[in-house]
Formats: C-alpha cells, structure tokens, sequence
C-alpha cells in the first residue's frame, strides 16, 4: 500500500502537467470547435452554433485541396525518409575512417528548431541570392524560383523536409540493425539466397517493428508540419504548399477564426488516428494474429 | 554428396596467423567430427568451409572443385548453427522451406519436401508454429530439417547440441547418426565434446591452436594417441600422466616416476634412462590383492562403476573399476595395471614412442 501511494506521489507531477497541457487543451478545442467566436468580427463572443463549424469543413474547398498537397508532400517525404534513411544506417553500419565524426554531423538537422531550418532554406533557395537557385542554374540550367513555381516549391518543401528528419530514421534503424543477431543472415547465404533476397525476406521483417514505429512518428510529424513551411513559402505560390497545418495557422491567426480552425484541427486529428489504425491493422496486427 | 579436401589452409587475421598449414581428407559420405579445446580453430575452419570466412592460402574442394572463390550459397553445403539460426518471423515450415523458396523452386515441391523432413523429424504438427513457440530440442531440429530438405553435398554442424540440456543431447546425438545412416550424406560437425566426437565419427580430426594433432578412427585415436595432447583429450574422465624416466630393474625395463613410484612397462624401444610420460587410461587400473600400494584419496561410487582417486607416492592416480568398493579413504588398497595399456610419450617432444 505504502509503496504504491509512493509511485502515485512520484508520478503527480507529470500527470498534474499532462492533464493541464494536454487533456484540457484537447477538450477546450473540441468545445472550441461547437462555436462560432472571433474576437474581431461584428459579435466578438463565443456562440454556440451546433456542427455548422463541420458543415462548412465538408464543403471547404480550400480544405480539401490542403488536404491533397498535405498526403502528397507526406507520401513523397516519409519515403524518401525511409529510404535515405535505411541507406545511410546500412552505410554507418560499416568501418570507414571518420565514422563517428560524420555520425555526429549528419544528426545535427535534428537539434534545430523547425523555425530556423526554414529560414535557413529560406535562405538558401530565395532566387538571385540564395545558393541553391545558383547550383541549379550552373548545374542543369534551370530557373528554380519557389515563389512562382508550384512544383519547384512542393519539391523544395519535401526536400527540406527529408534534410531535416532522415537522421531521425537512421538513427532509429541502426538501431534496429545493431540489435540484430548475424546468425540468421549467414543461414540466409548458405541457405542460397542473394543480396537482394536477404534483404526482403530476412532483414525487412525483422526490422519491420522498427520500420513501423519509425514511420507512426515520421507520419505523425509530417501530418502536422507548420513553421518550416509557413517560413519557406509561406504556404505559397498560390495554395501550392498550403498543408493542412498551414491552412489551420491560417484560418486561425491571420483571420482569428478560431472555432473554425478547431473544428480543422479536430477532424485532421481524427483522420491522424485512422491513418495510424490502418497502418497497424495493416502492418503489424497480421503478425501478432497468425496462426500460432 | 561429394567428398572434401582442405589441403594446407592458412587462415590469418592481420598479422596474426591462427590457422597453420590444416590438411583434411573427407571422404565422400564419411561422418568428420572437429574436435578441440575452445579456440582450437575448429569452428572458424568449419566457417571456411561454409564460405563465411576467407581462405587466406591453401585451398579447400567440395567435389573435386576448389571452392575458395565460390560464394557461400553457390557451394551447395547446408550447415546448422549452434544457435540454430532460425529466422524468428518465418514459421517452422517456411523457415524449413526457406532454402528451396530461394532456389525458386516449384511450391508443391516445396510443400512435398519439407513434408517429408518433416516427417522423418516428428515436426509435422508443428509446421504453423513460429520458432520462439517451440521448446529448444524442436528448434534444433527445425534446423536440422532445414539442412535435410535441401539435399546438398556436405552437412555442417557447428556445435549443434551445446544448447541442450544433457539428457536431449543423448538423444539428438543418436538422431543425428541415424540421420547420417539413412540420407549417407558427407557430415562435418564440430564439437568440444569429445564423448560426441567418439559416439558419431567415422573420423575425428583433433585440433589445437590452429593445427591438425591426429587423424583417424575413433577406436584408432582411443588406442593410439599420436601425443600427450590426445591422449589426454580423447577418453573421458582423461588419461593418468606421470613423468619420470625409464630405469633397469634386474635386466627389464621399468618406470620410475619422479615421486619414485615403480610401474611396469610394456615392451618399448625406449631407452634406459630416457625422460618419458607415462600415461594410463583410469579405466585400464584394476584393483588387487597385491599390484601398486596406493593411499585411497576419495571414492564415488556411480552405480555402474567405481572411480577411486589414490595417492601412489606424490602422484595421484584415477582409477575406474566395475566392481562396488567400499575402500575408505586413507586406507591401503593395490592397483594392478596391465603393461599392454600402457602408453608412453617423449617428455620433451610429448609424441607417442
């Protein structure tokens, strides 16, 4: 008995702490999103107004289309990711001089904020100024102008995107790959198998919870992303990197509409659960489930 | 099947020379046991073999075909880790049909297959189960069904009984060599236990630091050890060593230990005079009325037999007889020993005279 009321006293804090930036937060927005309030327009106070506030997501176009780029740009990011990422922890798995040294490096994106890695490829990419829009030009003879391509601005997000959390995945890879027992792998050789076979028969699978995880969080992350993209684009040229977090900042700051932009949040919320369920249901439940 | 020669391997790491100059002739469908004291260089010889460790001179041929060069899964072997190395997300029948899946095979083949070792294994009801689900016995003979589905020329076992409890590693060892009966495919298995290499070899090759010591038949090493290193080695529990010399007692040849014990000698070549190891297997001792007056140390009785430690000057001596004596420890009893038992090595060079 004493011990276990020691346990709920060590653990208060961070329970006082969640419930008050986490549980709260998630009902008042949920409360939010019932009401019509904007503190600028001709009724300032909160109205109750039923569902109308998820009325107007179903007919939102602007929402929908956000919707589109945001799966685009997450598809296109995550895999990247998950490629780049599975290449370099394969790459770092090996001895070659400097190792360490460039293990360190390459995780530095990592420890920036996301606000200053899109200023930094703000930066980078602003034509006439920027080094990259130079490269480009000298390299392939191309104009990359972010502010008026749509494509070069869609890229250029996922690009920064991938620079900013693959070592996030290789991290989290290596060590899936260092925990692995080499025993099998060896079986797997003389078993006959290749190169190629070793890989998607032995060294996926037993990678695969690790892979899963790694992209719950990548996917989660990527779903939400605001500040590089608001700071690179701006959300622009026109909607062209309008993600669904960007146009949820919109509606709510610029244009104060904050019942609105809580109803957005919580059906985006939502759609970040089932997105998430289905990926279990359809990765790894299977294998927890099989005839045993 | 085929047959298998490593001739004069080297195996170096660095600078470091581990394997020096290892000559093996195996014959087609003959059971090898490797056997040796822990960093013998058995297993990384077993691991030339299977292509996971480079050859650094010398070559080895599977099937007449030197196969330095050839890549572990185009050397048609199949090999069983001590560790079993079953792939844990792979059911017992895929992990077992695993080999034939990637030689894209057709799956009723597959299916045939993997049924029949299946059979011959007694894992046929565990086919859906996955590794982690069975008991250490049944895994290891997931992978040994692994290894016979395959049909290849040459079986290698690392160690493949080390993981079991004592009384599975009876019964798997007679498997193992009622397997090798029936399928009569060439065998390589490697062992530190010598009582495994003596049940199942047609051959043993002893190794230590790097080197082949003897070669031959089980009985042929039991009866014949080439050195003191052997000697000791093969026979469990291992063989008396005295050191002394050789000295004339009324015109016949005798040995005297250095704590000035008096054994008798078989007919020998050796010199009067000549600095000798005395050796003589525990079970070669009998007791007596009258023999070698030694000072009983410590009796344990076993059931089947008797292993008296005594005392004979300073040497102690271990002694294993069949019948129950019941000889307290302290007291006087004689130990008899037969000449023709008896080996005797050089004490400088350690061979056999």
């Amino acid at each position: 008995m004493h011990s276990n009321r020691l346990g709920w006293l060590l653990l208060a804090p961070t329970m006082i702490i969640l419930f008050f930036f986490g549980v709260v937060p998630f009902f008042y927005v949920i409360w939010v999103s019932f009401h019509q309030w904007n503190p600028f327009a001709a009724n300032p106070n909160m109205v109750f107004n039923w569902a109308s506030n998820y009325r107007q997501v179903v007919f939102d176009a602007q929402l929908l289309a956000s919707l589109g780029v945001t799966f685009a740009f997450v598809f296109f990011a995550v895999v990247s990711e998950l490629i780049l990422g599975y290449l370099l922890a394969q790459a770092f798995m090996k001895d070659f001089p400097g190792k360490a040294f460039f293990r360190t490096i390459h995780t530095l994106p990592l420890i920036m904020a996301p606000i200053i890695v899109g200023s930094i490829w703000k930066l980078m990419t602003t034509p006439s100024i920027g080094i990259i829009p130079s490269l480009v030009q000298s390299w392939f003879g191309l104009d990359l102008n972010i502010g008026q391509s749509a494509a070069a601005a869609f890229i250029t997000t996922v690009v920064m995107d991938v620079w900013h959390w693959t070592p996030l995945v290789t991290l989290s890879l290596i060590a899936a790959l260092v925990s692995l027992p080499p025993d099998p792998f060896e079986q797997a050789q003389i078993d006959g198998a290749n190169k190629r076979q070793i890989f998607w028969h032995i060294t996926l699978p037993m990678i695969a919870p690790a892979v899963v995880a790694t992209v719950f969080i990548r996917l989660m992350d990527a779903l939400r992303t605001v500040d590089e993209v608001l700071m690179l684009t701006g959300g622009g040229p026109g909607s062209a990197t309008r993600y669904i977090g960007v146009h949820i900042f919109k509606e709510v700051f610029p244009r104060t509409n904050y019942g609105y932009g809580s109803a957005i949040s919580v059906v985006v919320l939502y759609m970040t659960i089932v997105i998430c369920w289905l990926l279990y249901v359809g990765l790894i439940a299977p294998r927890n489930t099989r005839k045993g | 099947m085929a047959n298998v020669k490593i001739d004069n391997v080297i195996k170096r790491y660095g600078a470091v020379q581990v394997m020096h100059g290892v000559n093996v002739d195996i014959e087609h469908g003959e059971f090898v046991v490797l056997v040796g004291p822990s960093g013998c260089g058995k297993s990384t010889l077993l691991r030339m073999l299977a292509g996971l460790e480079e050859i650094s001179d010398g070559t080895i041929s599977i099937g007449d075909k030197v196969v330095n060069d050839v890549s572990p899964k185009d050397r048609d072997i199949a090999m069983v880790f001590q560790s079993y190395a079953l792939y844990p997300h792979k059911t017992v029948g895929e992990n077992m049909g695993f080999p034939l899946k990637m030689a894209k095979r057709p799956k009723a083949e597959i299916d045939e297959k993997v049924g029949r070792a299946a059979k011959i294994l007694d894992l046929a009801h565990l086919l859906d189960r996955f590794p982690k689900q069975l008991s250490g016995g049944q895994r290891q003979r997931v992978a040994m069904g692994r290894a016979i589905v395959r049909d290849p020329q040459v079986f290698l076992f690392d160690e493949p009984l080390s993981n079991l409890d004592a009384k599975l590693r009876v019964t798997m060892r007679v498997e193992i060599k009622e397997l090798h009966q029936r399928l009569k495919t060439t065998i390589v298995y490697v062992t530190h236990d010598q009582i495994e290499a003596m049940t199942m070899a047609d051959k043993i090759v002893v190794m230590r630091d790097g080197r082949v010591e003897q070669v031959g038949a089980p009985l042929h090493l039991y009866d014949y050890p080439s050195n003191v290193f052997v000697a000791g080695f093969i026979g469990s529990p291992s063989m008396n060593f005295l050191r002394g010399r050789i000295v004339s007692e009324g015109g016949a040849k005798q040995f005297a230990s250095e704590s000035g014990l008096r054994l008798p000698l078989p007919d020998t070549p050796a010199e009067v005079g000549a600095e000798v190891i005395y050796g003589i297997r525990p079970e070669h001792i009998g007791v007596g009325d009258a023999g070698i007056p030694v000072d009983v140390v410590v009796v344990e009785p076993t059931g089947s037999e008797t292993q008296i430690f005594a005392k004979a000057g300073g040497d102690v001596i271990d002694a294993i007889v069949k019948d129950r004596i019941s000889a307290a420890p302290g007291s006087q009893i004689h130990f008899v020993i037969d000449p023709a038992n008896v080996h005797l090595f050089d004490a400088q060079t350690e061979q056999r005279i």
